[in-house]
């Protein structure tokens, strides 16, 4: 796993395999989420691959009501910004909501890996 | 940041921003008419062939047209080959961009006398299709495929700021009902009626009546686009573009007794990804390209007396007019509520109507902001004129404020 390059394509085939993946700079030690080969705060080049376990607080949200052409007959979806414990936050589709009045910020959230056509997606469901 | 010699805009045009009454037209064609309209706006005169490069602002006429390398196809469709031509793509701040970077150019004494626009040919696409088409300005990897389209972006950081500062989605109408407003005072805009206006109309169509604004919004005759925003919050698909004669201020007075001077800019980039930043109730990028533009211009955010911000949600413009030191946090949407942003409050803000009414053919945007500052800064605004305006400040955004540029313009 230490071989893998921090590349978009590595956090794929982590993700494929149903692990979230980061990556943390040793010298600030802040965490990237996907993980990225220079650290953006310090400019830092020497990282580490760190696990994220799925829990977080919804940040932000939305539910889409005109989808791009690829969502087309999904909507209305929930889709938002997801704060991880351990540190990164990142943007995924919020499983099982319909409406923007079911759902709040703060709320608790569990990471689910979905696959789909165009490719492996990270989700998130209430809990 | 100082600059080696001054730079002032002498001529600007734009076609109208609308949805129907280009069809038929490309890219070029609207480009080549902004043009025509900027030249023959110059008080003393100017012919085409005295520009000596051109900076063009252009999100995708890739994918909305089919057409690439379009900076060197619109210095033959003007006429102009052999000059330089250079096309700048940030997003929807890349007319706003090309206008940096055609004051970069001319400031540095490498050249006189430029052109600068923008333009974008959008309805030859499905709405669907014009919807992906803008997505691709966010992370195709990280945002669009779980979901994210621009309203949605916008969206969540709506909630952000809702949750944050207790502001409302009635603040946000109050954004929408102004800008019309304004936008039924412009000739050039692609809605040209007020809100109340346009809830007879549609409502006629419906067998409905509405006894107020804020009715009609909130009826199923707004729907949501991405919750909480709806239909009126967001900005429509038009085509357009606009165009700039810039010149240094060394021969600026040959052209015009009026010209109006670039006084300062800035440009700022922030994480690509929304979720990726600090605070998601603000713009970054948009504090410090205006920090930059307010140090070069000696002034402060008290000085500028009228704005065009870009509104292309009505959140957004909550963010601007409170990242750019208008407003403390958390009062932008009141601001409006208030009045205190229309035509003759303490600020008026999107004297134009704002991309919300005027419109956003992308790549035109940033221009379009210019050739109003260009207007209202000589008292050429007509029935949208602000008093007094000597101050003017633009502030452009690339995607969920990525890229943001800001101008400030004086006589």
């Amino acid at each position: 796993m230490e071989e893998k390059p921090f590349t978009t394509g590595s956090y794929r085939e982590f993700l494929e395999s149903g692990r979230i993946m980061a990556n943390r700079c040793r010298n600030c030690g802040s965490v990237h989420l996907p993980p990225r080969p220079i650290c953006p705060r310090c400019g830092g080049r020497s990282l580490s691959w760190m696990e994220i376990q799925g829990r977080g607080t919804l940040q932000a949200f939305t539910v889409v009501h005109v989808p791009p052409k690829r969502l087309r007959g999904r909507e209305p979806y929930a889709t938002g910004i997801v704060k991880l414990e351990g540190g990164p936050s990142v943007s995924g589709l919020i499983l099982d909501v319909k409406r923007g009045e079911d759902i709040n910020i703060g709320a608790e959230v569990e990471a689910v890996v979905v696959r789909e056509e165009d490719g492996v997606k990270l989700c998130f469901r209430l809990v | 940041m100082g600059l080696f010699r001054n730079v002032a805009i002498v001529g600007a045009g734009m076609t109208r921003f609308h949805n129907r009454i280009h069809v038929g037209k490309t890219g070029r064609d609207l480009f080549v008419e902004a043009v025509l309209e900027a030249a023959d706006s110059v008080d003393k005169g100017f012919e085409l062939r005295e520009a000596e490069a051109i900076f063009i602002g252009n999100y995708s006429s890739d994918c909305f047209e089919g057409q690439s390398h379009t900076a060197a196809l619109i210095s033959d469709w003007l006429g102009l080959t052999p000059r330089p031509s250079i096309r700048v793509e940030d997003a929807c701040a890349s007319s706003g961009v090309a206008i940096n970077m055609a004051a970069l150019a001319v400031a540095s004494g490498a050249y006189d006398l430029v052109i600068v626009g923008g333009f974008e040919k959008m309805t030859g696409r499905e709405t669907e299709e014009a919807t992906e088409i803008l997505a691709m300005a966010a992370d195709a990897l990280y945002e669009v495929p779980v979901g994210f389209t621009f309203p949605g972006l916008y969206a969540a950081i709506a909630t952000a700021h809702f949750k944050r500062y207790g502001s409302s989605w009635e603040e946000l109408a109050a954004i929408t009902i102004k800008n019309h407003r304004n936008g039924a005072l412009n000739e050039k805009a692609h809605f040209q009626s007020d809100i109340m206006d346009t809830a007879r109309r549609l409502g006629e169509r419906h067998n409905m009546t509405f006894k107020d604004e804020l009715e009609f919004l909130r009826s199923p005759l707004n729907p949501f686009v991405a919750y909480p925003l709806r239909l009126f919050d967001c900005c429509p698909i038009s085509d357009g573009a606009s165009a700039l004669i810039v010149a240094s201020s060394d021969i600026a007075k040959r052209y015009t007794d009026t010209p109006i001077y670039i006084k300062g800019f800035g440009q700022a980039s922030d994480t690509f990804s929304l979720h990726d930043r600090e605070e998601l109730t603000e713009l970054k990028a948009t504090r410090i390209a205006a920090s930059q533009a307010y140090k070069m211009a000696e002034v402060s955010p008290e000085d500028i007396d009228v704005a065009d911000v870009h509104d292309c949600f009505t959140i957004a413009e909550v963010l601007a007019v409170e990242d750019l030191g208008f407003f403390p946090k958390g009062q932008g949407g009141k601001a409006a509520l208030e009045g205190r942003t229309s035509l003759d409050g303490e600020r008026p803000i999107n004297p134009d109507g704002g991309l919300k009414a005027k419109g956003h053919p992308v790549g035109a945007t940033g221009a379009a902001m210019a050739y109003e500052m260009f207007k209202q800064l000589r008292g050429e605004a007509g029935r949208r004129q602000v008093d007094d305006a000597e101050i003017g400040l633009a502030q452009n955004v690339g995607a969920s404020g990525a890229t943001v540029v800001v101008q400030v313009y004086g006589r």
